[in-house]
């Protein structure tokens, strides 16, 4: 094996900045330094705030936002000259200091990168660099030293619950699915995360594709009778499917799976099956309905999956985050996993934290870690200026919750307990800016078109709360809406076949909680306090601030704004459409919102 | 050499195919031997192997079965017993040292009547070929 | 297995596998429902039927169309959640539907009299709770309807909102839709699409000259009798619309297939013909277009009782404007019947004459030569050729489909000595007649022959032509082999004479040369009983015994009993011994 004198990690290199790699093997080919300095393409380091993002090894040197244009002097100043280039480190914030070390910047040293250690530091097609980081060790121990009822004590032991949201023990499942009557048993990783600005998963299965097949095959052999295992995943991850294909291809080569994987009697196989985009069908049965080629909508429960699940037969589903969980448990010990989080949350989540806070990004955290924590800390706070209203966890099933709850402990029982949920790891920070109701009608935008359309609470319930809501934002909205819209949100909840239906009402339950002066201000007042409803908006320009630079005028695309140069400009109201482009555009703060 | 050695052939003919082709081949005047000594039987099913080893011990140098068309039988598929057993006793003629040769199985309809003579024609000739059964035994 | 439950506060039994609303409809506790019906798998998509179930401490909602019964489970049908839940679910109904009888008279029950939000479409019947799909595709099988599209935007409706041949307007949506949201529309064209030149529906009349004429019920493809396979006999009062409207009260589900036993002293086999199945000559592509049909297909397609009344349609439903009727399809080739079947040049020329009277297309006929012996059938012959049709002398080799769906059909012109390809709409294979597929079965029933071609063997083919080799038993008409109709009625006039002189004389002549059994030497073995093809030899009292009224005397028994015991009268072994022993010493 060729050793480098250093490795260059680039994460981020699929999507907006395809030439940076090229750029990076280009220098370094013309400097003939390609037989000391390895340049490796990881999947998402996780700190999309900060992207494109380039980690030197073994200095640890993290460089943020790096372009093309900032190749040659890395190469020069670093790669060659062992000196850092200050200007593209990290900026602490508020101290304005720069920070060149990846484990001394605070998005990442406050995290707990255990499920995630692997994604933007090893290379995700290359079995080789997961096996030289520990990976199959897992599976070799319970190949070689554990019984199946072992790993399913170990699993139980270790308190990990699903990581897809509804957090069931995970070794429960296994072992009712174990010991459930059927032919043969099935085991189905879920990869198709549907939820608004969730990308967990599929940073999971892009950059470590590996822990999940390892995971799973770990599942196999503890459940056992399980020949087959599929991985669902969207047809919208081309990257992950290509990855987890090629590791599949990867490790039946390698006899880590396939036929008598490592010389036991034991033989698996994981196929992937593209899902077509359906948000419905990370649904469990509406999943498995799709797996079996047919239309993928819910169905009643009554029996559980681990008695008869895909083709009849038991089967253990669960999301791929919980299958990644898998290894680490085995090689960590159950009892040391255990320690890690609260009493009944056992273990790290990721989450992915978008929204309005600074440093936006995939993280992974202990379980118990205070939402203020996870915000202030490794979010690096509210922008400049603003202040924190609500965080929405668990995608469009979850909740708002209030910022007065921010030292609200993230466990399973505690974001229940308050009108949310874990869901499978969305984290949507919102500040005063937001709209509480539009956040509410977003949501069940999204649903309405998301909903199998099945069940008649569901689907037409989402509609009528929604067409409530855009009464309540377009200013025509009654008293008498909010009850209804109560009522209809209660039914939903209780009459719907599916959890998708069950909890689509709680972004509307969980407003209509915390903020029902932001309703009543839409309902009594007509005004959006946030700002952002259209319908009950003016933008004005202030004349104190205005000093007639045309920015907006040259801006606005409706042709509404004018004004001569240097004097005061005015917008013309029945013209102006409320985009906001001028108020974005104007550098002196002269335009209102009210 | 004395006179010229003529095979007396032995003919079970069924009575609604072979009986009535070789009827008809007489009326239409076709040219045959007079070596061929017809027996006639209801079907060829009735001709039982010791009827052929009865005709051979009584002096005849050959023996032709003849009958329907498999499908065709008068009797439905009495000449399916005949096709059983026909070949059965060829395979055992050998034993007795009569050359299996000298028994024959024909099918040969109504309507067949210069099929009819081919087929003795041609037994004929073999026969003639094979000499008398007499000295074959003495042999 | 029986379990209890509570149900309100009632202690009920209930089957184990039952539902619910099974066991509440049975203990006489209304729940309302929409999207249920007995015949159907339960889907739970209305939630109307919610209940109050709890079990195990825990309480939750949910359909009891789905639910399973269980023991000791505690079910409550009108908790003040119950009821909001299925206010709120008849609100969001009435609000898409709100000029549905059934929709207004389940709201009005629970105090809404009124819709609470605009409806999108005040005309919408459709609550999209998936009866008809199953119907269609559980009970009747037609996999036309199902449901497209999701959330709000979900539909109910054939595969891409198109009309469909696949749909056999059967009715059974129409019949289970609780809303009255599905009409049927019957159109010429779609009824012929619907199912090419064969029955329409379930219940049919056979066809116009059927004896008796009436109607039929097809059972595999009727959805009662479906059902009533699908639920082992339990259920039985799905669709019923044929019971309904039928005003004589003449058709009766209950009616069973019955075994009769009759002694007659005569049975005339007309077990009839079957069509040459096209698909055995693969070359002339049958089954790869609607517009290439049989000559059977063309005669049902020009019948004024058939799916089209008569008028010649393509299956697009218009008019051919080019038609190809190929000779000889199945007949007089090494490859499939060796023999001619007699019928196929006439049938032929009808139909050429047929469509050039109806439609005026062009009509190519493709023939070997022209079979038309008979009377007047030369004459016809020749009116056809001046009708205008065109003759190819030469046998039609290869018809294929092309992209447009056009039938190219090419053969060689013997006359012309050049190949000829012809490009037309509706290609008509002149199918010829072969026997039945069970006629084996048929012939060692009545003992009677059978031919390589599987046509029934008479007695004698030019003096016996109605008879057969059992007594007693007559053939008429195309079970013998191929003929027409003034043919096959003077076969059956001469079966029937053949009958009733049998039957007028009151007695048999039977021959004398019949079998005998010697029951001193029989041993009563057994083997000569199989090989009687008349089933004429049974065991008495452990010997065999010949019935002389059947035996034909074919000696088969007699050569075949080992112990000698069987002599056949007028040909003993004696004496055909001494014919041979005699013969042979005189020459």
């Amino acid at each position: 094996m060729v050793e480098y004198r250093a490795d260059v990690l680039v994460g981020c290199e699929h999507g907006e900045h395809p030439d940076l790699v090229g750029a990076l093997k280009a220098e370094i080919e013309r400097r003939n330094l390609g037989a000391e300095i390895n340049v490796v393409e990881t999947g998402c380091r996780g700190f999309c705030a900060m992207g494109p993002i380039l980690l030197i090894e073994p200095e640890g040197i993290i460089y943020c936002a790096v372009k093309a244009a900032d190749i040659p002097e890395v190469v020069e100043e670093t790669l060659v000259k062992g000196r850092v280039v200050e200007r593209l480190a990290y900026q602490e914030p508020v101290t304005h200091q720069r920070i060149c070390h990846y484990e001394d910047i605070p998005f990442y040293h406050k995290q707990m990168r255990l499920v995630l250690r692997n994604c933007g530091m090893v290379d995700p097609r290359s079995i080789e660099e997961y096996i030289a980081s520990g990976g199959y060790s897992a599976l070799e121990k319970v190949l070689t030293t554990m019984t199946p009822d072992e790993v399913i004590q170990a699993i139980t032991v270790s308190g990990l619950r699903g990581r897809g949201g509804a957090g069931f023990p995970t070794g429960r499942k296994w072992s009712s699915t174990k010991h459930a009557h059927g032919e043969c048993r099935y085991i189905v990783a879920n990869g198709d995360e549907g939820d608004p600005g969730a990308f967990m998963d599929r940073s999971m299965m892009e950059g470590d594709p590996y822990a999940i097949l390892e995971g799973m095959t770990i599942g196999a052999y503890a459940i056992e009778n399980v020949r087959e295992g599929y991985i669902y995943v969207r047809d919208e991850y081309p990257l992950a499917v290509e990855n987890l294909r090629l590791a599949i291809e990867r490790a039946t080569e390698m006899g880590l799976l396939g036929d008598h994987i490592l010389g036991s009697d034991f033989s698996f196989h994981i196929k992937i099956v593209r899902g077509a985009g359906a948000f419905v069908c990370g649904e469990s049965s509406a999943l498995m309905q799709s797996l079996e080629g047919s239309v993928g909508e819910p169905r009643p429960k009554h029996v559980h999956a681990t008695e008869s699940g895909l083709w009849g037969q038991p089967t253990a589903l669960n999301n791929v985050e919980t299958w990644a969980n898998v290894p680490l448990i085995i090689n960590m010990g159950a009892g040391e996993y255990a320690k890690i989080g609260t009493t009944n949350s056992k273990g790290t989540k990721a989450f992915c934290l978008v929204g309005k806070v600074r440093h936006t990004g995939l993280i992974e955290v202990p379980m118990g870690m205070t939402l203020r924590e996870i915000v202030y800390d490794i979010g690096g706070g509210p922008q400049e200026g603003r202040e924190i209203k609500a965080i929405q966890t668990g995608g469009p099933s979850g909740g708002c919750i209030p910022s007065h709850l921010l030292d609200l402990p993230v466990d399973y029982e505690s974001l229940a307990e308050v009108g949310s949920m874990m869901g499978s790891g969305g984290m949507i920070v919102m500040d005063d800016t937001n709209c509480m109701v539009d956040v509410a009608r977003y949501f069940l935008d999204f649903l309405k078109d998301e909903s199998c359309g099945k069940c008649t609470p569901c689907r037409e319930g989402i509609k009528r709360m929604l067409d409530i809501l855009t009464k309540i934002v377009t200013g025509n909205g009654e008293m008498s809406d909010l009850d209804k819209l109560e009522r209809i949100a209660r039914t939903v909840q209780r009459a719907s076949l599916c959890a998708l239906g069950k909890t689509s009402p709680n972004p509307v339950l969980s407003t209509l909680r915390y903020y029902r002066d932001e309703y009543e201000a839409h309902i009594l007042q007509k005004r959006c306090p946030a700002g952002v409803c259209r319908d009950l908006i003016t933008y004005n320009i202030l004349e104190a601030k205005c000093t007639g630079c045309g920015r907006c005028l040259r801006n606005c695309p409706r042709k509404a704004i004018t004004g001569e140069r240097r004097k005061l400009h005015v917008i013309d109201q029945a013209l102006c459409i409320k985009c906001g482009i001028c108020k974005e555009n104007c550098v002196f703060d002269a335009i209102e919102v009210s | 050499m004395g006179v010229e050695f003529e095979p007396r052939i032995i003919a079970f003919m069924c009575n609604w195919c072979t009986y009535a082709a070789a009827d008809t081949a007489g009326v239409s005047r076709m040219q045959q031997s007079l070596n061929v000594l017809p027996i006639r039987v209801m079907c060829s099913g009735r001709v039982s192997p010791e009827m052929v080893l009865r005709a051979f011990r009584a002096g005849a140098d050959g023996v032709l079965v003849m009958g329907c068309h498999i499908g065709d039988c008068h009797y439905s598929n009495g000449n399916h017993r005949t096709i059983k057993r026909m070949p059965l006793l060829r395979n055992l003629l050998g034993y007795t040292g009569i050359n299996p040769e000298r028994l024959e199985l024909q099918w040969v309809s109504g309507a067949e009547a210069p099929r009819f003579v081919e087929v003795t024609e041609a037994f004929i000739a073999k026969i003639r070929q094979l000499g008398p059964l007499s000295q074959e035994v003495m042999e | 297995m029986s379990i209890t439950l509570t149900i309100d506060g009632q202690s009920v039994q209930a089957e184990e596998g039952q539902t619910v609303l099974e066991v509440a409809k049975r203990a006489g506790v209304t729940i309302p429902t929409l999207c249920y019906h007995p015949a159907l798998e339960p889907l739970g998509a209305c939630r109307l039927c919610v209940v109050e179930v709890i079990q195990r401490g825990r309480s939750q909602i949910v359909t009891s169309c789905t639910m399973p019964a269980e023991p000791g489970m505690e079910v409550r049908t009108s908790t003040p959640a119950v009821m909001e839940s299925r206010r709120t679910v008849l609100e969001l109904l009435l609000s898409r539907c709100p000029n549905v009888p059934v929709i207004q008279q389940l709201a009005a029950q629970y105090g809404v009299t009124e819709p609470p939000f605009e409806a999108d479409d005040p005309n919408e019947k459709c609550i999209l709770c998936g009866l008809c799909v199953r119907a269609c595709n559980d009970l009747v099988g037609a996999h036309v309807l199902n449901f497209s599209d999701r959330g709000i935007s979900r539909v109910i409706g054939p595969a891409f909102m198109e009309k469909t041949r696949d749909c056999i307007g059967c009715g059974a949506c129409t019949i289970v839709c609780p809303t009255g949201a599905i009409e049927i529309v019957l159109e010429k064209e779609a009824l012929y699409a619907a199912k090419p030149l064969g029955p329409a529906s379930a219940i049919y009349v056979p066809f116009l000259q059927a004896v008796p004429r009436v109607p039929v019920i097809d059972t595999d493809a009727c959805i009662r009798f479906r059902q009533q396979a699908r639920t082992n006999g339990e259920l039985a009062d799905a669709c019923g619309v044929c019971q309904l409207l039928c005003e004589a009260r003449a058709i009766d589900y209950t009616q069973q297939d019955e075994e009769l036993d009759i002694e007659v002293g005569a049975v005339v086999v007309a077990t009839g013909f079957a069509d040459f199945d096209p698909y055995l000559a693969p070359q002339y592509s049958f089954g790869k277009s609607p517009n290439i049909i049989t000559g059977i297909e063309f005669e049902r397609l020009s019948n004024s009782g058939g799916p089209t009344e008569g008028e010649i349609l393509t299956a697009e439903g218009v008019p051919p404007k080019s038609v190809a009727i190929l000779h000889c399809v199945g007949s007089r080739d090494k490859h499939t019947n060796k023999y001619c079947s007699r019928v196929c040049c006439m049938y032929a020329l009808k139909q050429a004459h047929l469509v050039r009277d109806k439609t005026g297309a062009d009509v190519f006929e493709f023939y070997m030569d022209i079979r038309a012996p008979g009377k007047s059938y030369e004459e016809f012959y020749e009116r056809v050729q001046e009708e205008g049709v065109h003759f190819i002398r030469g046998k039609g080799a290869e018809v294929t489909v092309q992209p447009d769906g056009k039938l190219l059909v090419k053969g060689e012109d013997a006359d012309l000595s050049r190949v000829v390809a012809v490009s037309v709409d509706m290609v008509i294979l002149g199918t010829g007649m072969t026997a039945q597929p069970d006629a084996a079965e048929v012939s060692h029933l009545f003992g009677i022959g059978c031919g390589n071609e599987g046509f029934f063997t008479e007695a004698h083919p030019k003096l016996r032509p109605v008879e057969t080799n059992t007594d007693g038993v007559y053939l008429a008409g195309t079970c013998q082999g191929p003929r027409d109709v003034p043919d096959t009625v003077a076969h059956a006039n001469a079966a029937a004479a053949e009958v009733l002189a049998l039957l007028t004389k009151g007695e048999v002549v039977i021959s004398p040369a019949t079998a005998e059994v010697n029951r001193d030497k029989c041993v009563g073995c057994g083997d000569c009983i199989p090989v009687c093809p008349y089933t004429a030899i049974a065991r008495v009292d452990g010997k065999a015994q010949v019935n002389a009224a059947l035996c034909k005397g074919c000696g088969t028994c007699v050569a075949t009993c080992p112990s000698g015991a069987i002599e056949a009268l007028h040909f003993t072994d004696e004496q055909i011994v001494a014919q041979i022993e005699g013969v042979l010493k005189w020459v």
